[in-house]
């Protein structure tokens, strides 16, 4: 199976795990990734706000040079497959805007035609992959790992993108982790926001937020917590000792990246997942994979 | 209790009242607002899907103009309206209304080149952002525009009485503030009711929660006389269920940028009325759409509460969704939208009637109390009529601001109508639900002062009503006695109006004996323009009311037949 | 898991869950039947007295709303059950509510077997399901939602095209009924930011979004906001009942006037513009050092930890190194 490879911004530098974890995991499963080298940022969520159609530039000719390649995309960041998702989407919908950038696009031969399939790896699982060949691919479940999935908002949210009237329906990750071995629990912040989207210039949004999540996934029960966002890694495990210390409170929960959940399961060490780059160190995860 | 001193008091915050306080205040009149709802967010004038041209206006013919003019006089009101005064607001929403609506912000929908969508046809309409909701956004600015003026404006404040000087003139009105359950009293030179259209009265309603019909039973009580009572609109597009719906439309009107409108199924599956076809001249076509649906519902293909269905399964969903709202409801039931139809029934509307006003000033018949919109007897229908009345009271009460005195305080009967109301809430405990009272109403009101009724069925109506208030009022308690947010006490207070004004209406309804457009009885069947061509009035004398009619003056348009069966009749 | 289904199909897997939990109108609209009995459980609050929460059993009403058994339960069971409400059409905008945690206008939302309501959050309880709408009402009247026009006004009908008026038409379906207000996670953090909310901003976008308006005036307005502490969850967009896009449409649009208007207000993303322009990708470090200036460097602990563990890289943040994507940045975005 191949797929043109968008990892993005985050796990390229602050979760660079993220990029390695995928890689290797992507050889158990099969997935044959050509990476994009040229592709830019998709503009997270600020340029979208105030430079409209560069945000458009820049995404369309993502798109394109995955549809150069004849490839569908696959993408591990949340805010990266929404920003793409929502260009494809003005794209089809308003053809001035698609002629307008695809003049840009001729200046370096690319252009875009509407037909590449955005797939966020989460969704290849169970679209490309299925989850019958998944199961056959695991060969250390995860006995009895009770797990909090944090969605992160942008892979479910908004309901003109996803079409959920409750995000909170969304059950992608808990089936999956189910899947491998592990117990999912419910808990509050499941769906909700993690607040990285504003830590650049206030991080005490982000801090509030998270703690409350990772505090109500702790009484929840759960040894760790699995995220498909880099973005919400980056506050859940990267902030976590700033929001220990706002609570007042240890709360050593490890955070994994959806990837190396799976790796784990495969039966990929936590050395080759690069779990040693996390702040908060996963060594109980260990004890729950077992044969 | 709170004493508010200021020179005009306005109740109601509506089109009218709103309109009627900004025109004051640019007329240098201190104002207040008393609003039993939230401003601009209760009432009927939230529910305008969209505004009518009237004249030449935006490239009307005229054809057009004529036909705009006709359809007010013919279809909305049935030529019991003075025609001068429809003229005089004709000219007014043609010079005036639009321009001052879009200068203030007000968004006239556009389309991509720039012009203003309106409904192709013999009446042309245009809507403020979207069609099926213009009313949101225009009152919206309304109520943003008395923001702008600093005008202070008491919501969620029942008025319970009018107050009255010595001389028995206006000068104030009593009122309950039903979230903190304070008493507030409002003292001025004039008071302009301006309560609205539509009550809830009958088990369908259009009249949104608080309507209670208290305009006009306060008016009575100080002896103002009363019009037209007994006639009254009927939507008839109406969604059957959920019960809450039942002031949700499947509009009728013609659609902005179509040439197609709504249609409506027997429950043989027989198309019985679309408006384009069937009656382009009526643009809002209730009384046509009522007389199509009678004659279903004689004939068994239909029931006045539902068993016939409504929609836009002959339309493209594209042709609805660009510039209407319409699509939205049947979605949301989970129905395939153009093609399912969804139920619809019958919802009492619009009551045309209300307190008699002289048509240049707006004054009634007592003193110092002025009305303006829907509550005068004066027309019916359309946002923009309601807001010329706001211009006309305001420029009638500046007129007439030197010659009324100020109010005192009148304590004793500030003081009775406190006791009034303390008893309502202190009769605590096992009594009945003042809900279930309001409920009993409506229930009679819908059964017997439906929309077929006779003389048998309204004096029975009259001796249900009179059962309710012999028997069932005196019983009434709320079972929490705190003052604070009790809608079981305004409940009660509501209970006491409904009856009052439920009462004249159905006098009233006895008295005219015709047909006329949405008011029908089957004992007098026929639209009688000889004997009938005039304002039922309702005078209150010492020892109860009497009747007078007022035959209206027919400059403009005329009828053309002097009897002929109502469901004949092509208004 | 004993049941493995076979691959879905293309977008299915961003949607699972839907059909199980009943996540579609037609699925919420078919799910009940006259002779059901549905569980209500509603919250009660008294000023004095506190908090409670009182169960019902409720019969299904054919297409039944929230309102609908509100107003079953107030007059069956509970007769002093306080509630606003005023058109039940989705006009008026005074019913919404929370129903099994999740924001929603009573009149326009189907009921569900198990239910549990309560109040919105984020403004005061003053009894039962009755908010206090005034801290809202004071963000809106403090922002002066009217437009003041800089050029005299034409005459009717002015030269004004929908696409000028694209976004603010859309903030004009708004009704006011703080459903998004409620869901707001910032706006849950109290005085922790200067946030307007969601609420306030659509109702400030109808007119700032106006061309007509005076950028001046606008400008004013959107520097009280506190608009970029908005983190783009997307909750306000999904309990909108007027299915108002307020990130895409209204928050997003405005965070460009602000940009464009309020010198210094929009310092994160035009950072973050420059940074991807000038190497292709974000790199986190020269971003916070560009947004937060030195202060960044207060928290050694944290840049020890994350220097330790490689989540930056100094070098790499210092030397301005670009990526291969930067000749492409750069062209696209000058």
């Amino acid at each position: 199976m191949k797929f043109a490879y968008y990892p993005g911004c985050s796990a390229r530098s602050t979760c660079a795990e993220l990029n390695e974890a995928m890689r290797r995991v992507a050889k158990k499963l099969g997935l044959e990734l050509t990476q994009l080298e040229s592709a830019t940022c998709t503009g997270a969520r600020e340029l979208r706000a105030i430079d409209l159609i560069g945000f458009f530039t820049l995404n369309l000719r993502i798109l394109a040079l995955a549809e150069r390649e004849g490839l569908p995309l696959m993408t591990v960041c949340n805010t990266c497959t929404l920003n793409l998702l929502d260009a494809h989407a003005a794209f089809v919908g308003d053809p001035e805007l698609a002629i307008k950038v695809n003049e840009t696009l001729t200046n370096e031969g690319l252009r875009y035609s509407g037909r590449t399939r955005i797939s966020h790896f989460l969704w290849v699982l169970y679209e490309d992959i299925g989850l019958k060949r998944l199961r056959e691919l695991v060969t250390k479940p995860l006995n009895g790992l009770t797990v909090a999935a944090f969605y992160g908002c942008h892979i479910t949210r908004p309901p003109q993108r996803y079409g959920f009237i409750d995000s909170r329906n969304n059950i992608s990750l808990e089936r999956l982790a189910e899947l491998l071995g592990c117990r999912s629990i419910d808990y509050s912040g499941r769906t909700e926001c993690c607040g990285f989207h504003t830590a650049a210039h206030d991080e005490r949004v982000a801090i509030k937020l998270t703690g409350a999540h990772i505090k109500s996934a702790k009484i929840g029960g759960a040894k760790t917590m699995v995220t498909p966002c880099p973005l919400c890694h980056t506050v859940l495990d990267g902030f976590q000792r700033e929001i220990e210390r706002d609570m007042g409170e240890k709360l050593d929960m490890p955070v994994l990246h959806l990837p190396q959940l799976i790796g784990l399961a495969l039966g990929l060490t936590p050395e080759e997942l690069r779990v040693d780059r996390h702040i908060v160190d996963p060594e109980t995860i260990a004890s729950f994979v077992g044969g | 209790m709170q004493v508010h001193n200021t020179e005009v008091v306005i109740v109601g915050g509506g089109a009218a009242g709103c309109y009627a306080g900004l025109s004051l205040h640019r007329g240098g009149a201190q104002t207040i607002i008393v609003c039993k709802g939230l401003v601009g967010k209760s009432g009927a004038s939230i529910f305008a899907g969209n505004l009518v041209l009237g004249g030449r206006l935006l490239g009307n013919t005229e054809e057009n103009a004529r036909n705009t003019a006709e359809f007010l006089i013919k279809y909305h009101n049935q030529f019991l309206i003075d025609q001068s005064w429809a003229r005089r607001c004709g000219q007014w929403i043609e010079n005036v209304y639009y321009p001052e609506l879009e200068e203030a912000g007000l968004y006239f929908r556009r389309d991509n080149e720039g012009n203003v969508v309106t409904s192709p046809g013999k009446i042309r309409s245009i809507a403020a952002n979207v069609q099926g909701n213009s009313g949101v956004p225009f009152m919206d600015l309304r109520r943003k525009q008395l923001m702008r003026a600093r005008i202070l404006c008491l919501e969620e404040t029942a008025a319970t009485a009018l107050l009255r000087r010595q001389d028995g003139s206006v000068g104030g009105v009593f009122g309950l503030n039903y979230i903190t359950g304070e008493y507030i009293v409002v003292l001025a030179r004039a008071v302009i009711l301006a309560t609205g259209y539509s009550d809830r009265l009958h088990a369908r309603s259009t009249g949104t929660r608080e309507m209670s019909g208290d305009g006009i039973a306060m008016a009575w009580r100080v002896g103002a006389t009363l019009a037209n009572l007994e006639m009254q609109w009927w939507h008839t597009n109406d969604i059957a269920y959920p019960p809450t719906w039942q002031r949700m439309q499947v509009y009728p009107n013609p659609m902005l940028g179509s040439e197609k409108s709504a249609r409506m199924i027997n429950s043989e599956g027989q198309e019985f009325f679309n408006q384009q076809q069937d009656d382009p001249l009526a643009y809002g076509p209730y009384t046509v759409q009522l007389k199509a649906l009678a004659k279903e519902v004689q004939a068994g293909r239909a029931r006045y509460d539902g068993g016939y269905f409504a929609g836009f399964d002959h339309c493209d969903a594209t042709e609805v969704d660009a510039y209407t709202t319409y699509g939205k409801g049947f979605r949301q039931l989970g129905l395939r939208f153009p093609q399912d139809l969804v139920e619809t029934a019958v919802t009492a509307h619009y009551r045309q009637g209300g307190i008699d006003v002289d048509t240049e000033t707006m004054c009634s018949s007592v003193l110092g109390l002025y009305v303006a919109g829907g509550l005068g007897g004066h027309s019916n229908g359309l946002i923009g009529l309601a807001t010329y009345d706001g211009k006309v009271v305001a420029e009638g009460v500046l007129g007439a601001l030197a010659r009324l005195a100020p109010c005192e305080l009148p304590e004793q009967q500030v003081e009775s109508e406190r006791l009034r109301l303390e008893a309502l809430l202190s009769r605590g405990g096992g009594g009945i639900t003042p809900a279930k009272v309001k409920e009993k109403v409506r229930s009679v009101m819908w059964e017997k002062v439906g929309v077929e009724k006779d003389a048998a069925t309204l004096r029975s109506a009259l001796a249900d009503i009179e059962d309710i208030r012999l028997d069932l009022l005196p019983c009434m308690g709320v079972k929490r006695t705190t003052r604070d947010v009790n809608y079981e006490w305004l409940d009660a207070i509501d209970a006491v109006n409904m009856i009052d004004a439920c009462e004249l209406i159905i006098h009233s309804s006895l008295e005219r004996k015709e047909s006329r457009g949405p008011f029908m009885r089957r004992d007098f069947p026929n639209t009688d323009n000889a004997h009938w061509l005039a304002a039922n009035l309702m005078k209150k004398t010492e020892n109860g009311f009497r009747f007078e009619q007022r035959p209206y003056e027919l400059p403009f348009f005329q009828p053309g037949f002097v009897e002929k069966n109502n469901l004949e009749v092509a208004w | 898991m004993n049941i493995v289904p076979a691959p879905l199909g293309s977008g299915d897997a961003r949607r699972l869950g839907q059909i199980e939990r009943h996540d579609s109108l037609e699925a919420r609209n078919s799910r009940l039947a006259v002779g059901d009995t549905l569980t209500v459980r509603v919250r009660r609050f008294e000023r004095e007295g506190g908090a409670d929460i009182l169960e019902f059993r409720v019969p299904y009403q054919r297409a039944m709303r929230v309102l609908d058994a509100l107003n079953w339960i107030a007059e069956n069971e509970a007769r002093d059950l306080a509630y606003r409400w005023f058109c039940g059409s989705k006009m008026c905008g005074t019913c919404a509510v929370r129903m099994n945690g999740r924001e929603v206008l009573a009149c326009w939302e189907a009921v569900e077997p198990d239910m549990t309501i309560e109040p919105l959050r984020n403004l005061p309880v003053i009894r039962d399901l009755v908010v206090d709408r005034s801290p809202f009402e004071r963000i809106v009247a403090s922002l002066e939602p009217w437009i003041e026009r800089t050029a005299p006004y034409a005459g009717f009908p002015e030269p004004l095209l929908h696409k000028e008026m694209e976004n603010a038409s859309k903030a004009l379906d708004c009704i006011g009924c703080m459903a998004c207000y409620s869901a707001c996670p910032v706006i849950g953090l109290g005085n922790l930011t200067d946030f307007a909310g969601p609420a306030p901003l659509v109702q400030l976008a109808q007119t700032a979004l106006d061309p007509r308006n005076d950028p001046t005036k606008v400008g004013r307005a959107l520097a009280q906001t506190g608009i970029f502490n908005c983190v783009s969850c997307y909750k306000c967009e999904e309990v909108c009942p007027a299915g108002i896009p307020i990130v895409s449409r209204v928050i997003e649009p405005l965070k460009a006037r602000a940009a464009v208007l309020v010198p210094g207000m929009a310092k994160h993303p035009q950072i973050l513009r420059r940074i991807v322009a000038a190497r292709g990708r974000v790199d986190p470090g020269a971003l916070v050092l560009g947004v937060q200036g030195f202060t960044a460097l207060r928290n050694l602990p944290r840049i020890w930890r994350m220097l330790v563990r490689g989540k930056i890289n100094p070098v790499r943040t210092l030397l301005g190194l670009r990526t291969a994507a930067a000749s492409a940045a750069r062209r696209l975005l000058s």
